[in-house]
């Protein structure tokens, strides 16, 4: 058993290897543990443009981190999945993993988050993957994920994505939206949907949906522009973003052979008579992200249900403390947001395990506040906002949960 | 016709179907509708059709919607029974 750290960080991605440098530079003796064969976590499939022009690459982003954690004396392991963690006698922690287990005083959960499923009839065919897949293969793997894809789905995830398979030459039919059903809740209403892609116009290099994003704040004006908006869709980095048109079922045999989709009103309801068979081998099912919490379950920490965060989210305080002492969370885990916010939220927590182990060059309280305010100001700064609500659901959360 | 056929759970092949008529009949919880149909209860843990269940069983809103519907247990990641000796 290894009992030789005084924290064990769980996710090597952008929160869990700021929190490893930050700590470990305060003095602590630091293990990260991932279950992927290299450390960076969802940093690995990201490259977009900035507003300003410059490229984010997360590979870079990742590899600097990982400088900088191992630099200040971190130890990262791959390939270790943790399977379970349990209070010890002397209020320390055992994780169990599929590598043997580890004990250590303090643990920091950054698990990130996973993908929502959006299941529709033919959804288990071979070819059908999560749209986070289609990154992993296409940027991590640099695999080709087929000849001509159909997107199912129309969120922020989604659409940050498309532009990378684009950039990789991949080809796209369209972008569709799901079927409505019982389990597709708001994500196949067209006049929702609309509203949030709004929100992140900035990353869609359309004029449409960039100059009239204001226009499109009201209800009123999103009606006109849903009754006039395109069957065919309008081209976002050469692909048809259909708001009116759904899938109604994957078609295959033995793998995907294409999508059968349909008109629907403004409304979300398929318009009967205008089914139509789109070629494709291969389908992404967008569904969006929810935060990865079972850890924290199994720990015995309480939760609360944040529909703005993207779903049940561990009861934290703004200092990344959960109410089970020795018990800490930093990234997508507390709230689906964008890795820059992941990275300062990694610091913060750093930074109050360190305080609070007293460790050797540990914070004072004025470092720790600083980088609380740091995490606001680039949750702010945001290029992608993935719910309107974020800072308001996270100030009421900050404010009743006083850990 | 077509919604019903649709699987949710993946691994043990239980249909949309087949949970609605479990929770119609036997007006169940999260839990129940689990044990009854086996959705949630294959190699995967649940880790793809868990949100589902909860979607379908969770009572409309309230206070319970801080729990999490459907117990989250260890080990939380597939494992050989060899992994598990070594780990414990």
């Amino acid at each position: 058993m290894n009992t030789n750290c005084d924290l064990i960080v769980v996710g090597a991605g952008p929160a869990g290897l700021a929190a490893a440098c930050s700590a470990a530079q305060a003095g602590l003796k630091v293990l990260l543990l991932d279950e992927f064969m290299k450390p960076g976590g969802r940093l690995l499939g990201q490259l977009h443009q900035e507003p300003g022009g410059a490229w984010w690459n997360g590979i870079r982003e990742a590899q600097l981190l990982v400088l900088g954690a191992q630099e200040a004396g971190a130890v990262i392991e791959t390939g270790v999945s943790v399977t379970g963690l349990e209070r010890t006698r002397d209020n320390g922690w055992t994780l169990w993993t599929n590598q043997g287990r580890y004990r250590s005083p303090y643990v920091l959960l950054a698990t990130g988050a996973a993908e929502s499923a959006n299941p529709l009839p033919g959804w288990t065919l071979p070819g059908v993957m999560s749209i986070g897949a289609a990154q992993v293969m296409t940027n991590v793997q640099r695999v080709r994920v087929g000849k001509r894809g159909v997107v199912i789905g129309m969120n922020v995830l989604a659409m940050a994505i498309v532009s990378e398979l684009r950039l990789a030459g991949i080809d796209l039919a369209a972008i569709v939206l799901p079927p409505g059903n019982a389990l597709s809740g708001s994500s196949s209403d067209p006049e929702a949907v609309l509203e949030s892609l709004v929100r992140f116009a900035d990353l869609a290099p359309n004029a449409m949906l960039k100059y009239g994003a204001k226009l499109l704040q009201s209800s009123m004006t999103r009606n006109i522009a849903l009754n006039l908006y395109p069957k065919q869709g309008i081209r976002m980095m050469g692909v048809p973003l259909q708001l009116r048109r759904c899938a109604i079922e994957i078609v295959g045999r033995d793998a995907v052979e294409g999508v059968l989709v349909a008109d629907v009103t403004p409304r979300g309801e398929p318009i009967a008579g205008s089914e139509r068979f789109m070629e494709a081998d291969f389908v992404c099912i967008a569904g969006g992200l929810y935060p990865l919490a079972e850890l924290a379950a199994v720990a015995g920490c309480p939760f609360r249900y944040v529909p703005e965060l993207g779903g049940h989210v561990p009861v934290h305080g703004e200092n990344m403390q959960t109410p089970v002492p020795g018990l800490y969370v930093a990234g997508n885990i507390t709230g689906v947001e964008s890795a820059k916010v992941a990275i300062a939220q990694g610091r913060v927590a750093g930074l109050s395990i360190a305080f609070s182990a007293a460790a050797e060059n540990a914070p004072d309280e004025a470092e720790i506040k600083d980088a609380m305010k740091q995490v606001k100001r680039i949750r702010q700064e945001a290029l992608i906002q993935f719910h309107p609500d974020i800072a308001r659901s996270r100030a009421k959360l900050y404010q009743t949960e006083t850990v | 016709m077509k919604e019903a056929s649709i699987i949710v759970c993946r691994c043990e092949e239980v249909t949309l179907e087949q949970i609605r008529e479990t929770i119609s009949k036997q007006g169940c919880s999260a839990r129940e509708t689990k044990l009854r149909t086996r959705a949630g209860m294959g190699i995967c843990g649940g880790r793809t059709c868990r949100p589902l269940l909860d979607r379908l069983t969770a009572p409309p809103e309230g206070e319970s919607a801080s729990e999490f519907p459907l117990k989250v247990q260890p080990p939380v990641r597939p494992m050989s029974f060899a992994e598990w000796g070594h780990s414990s």
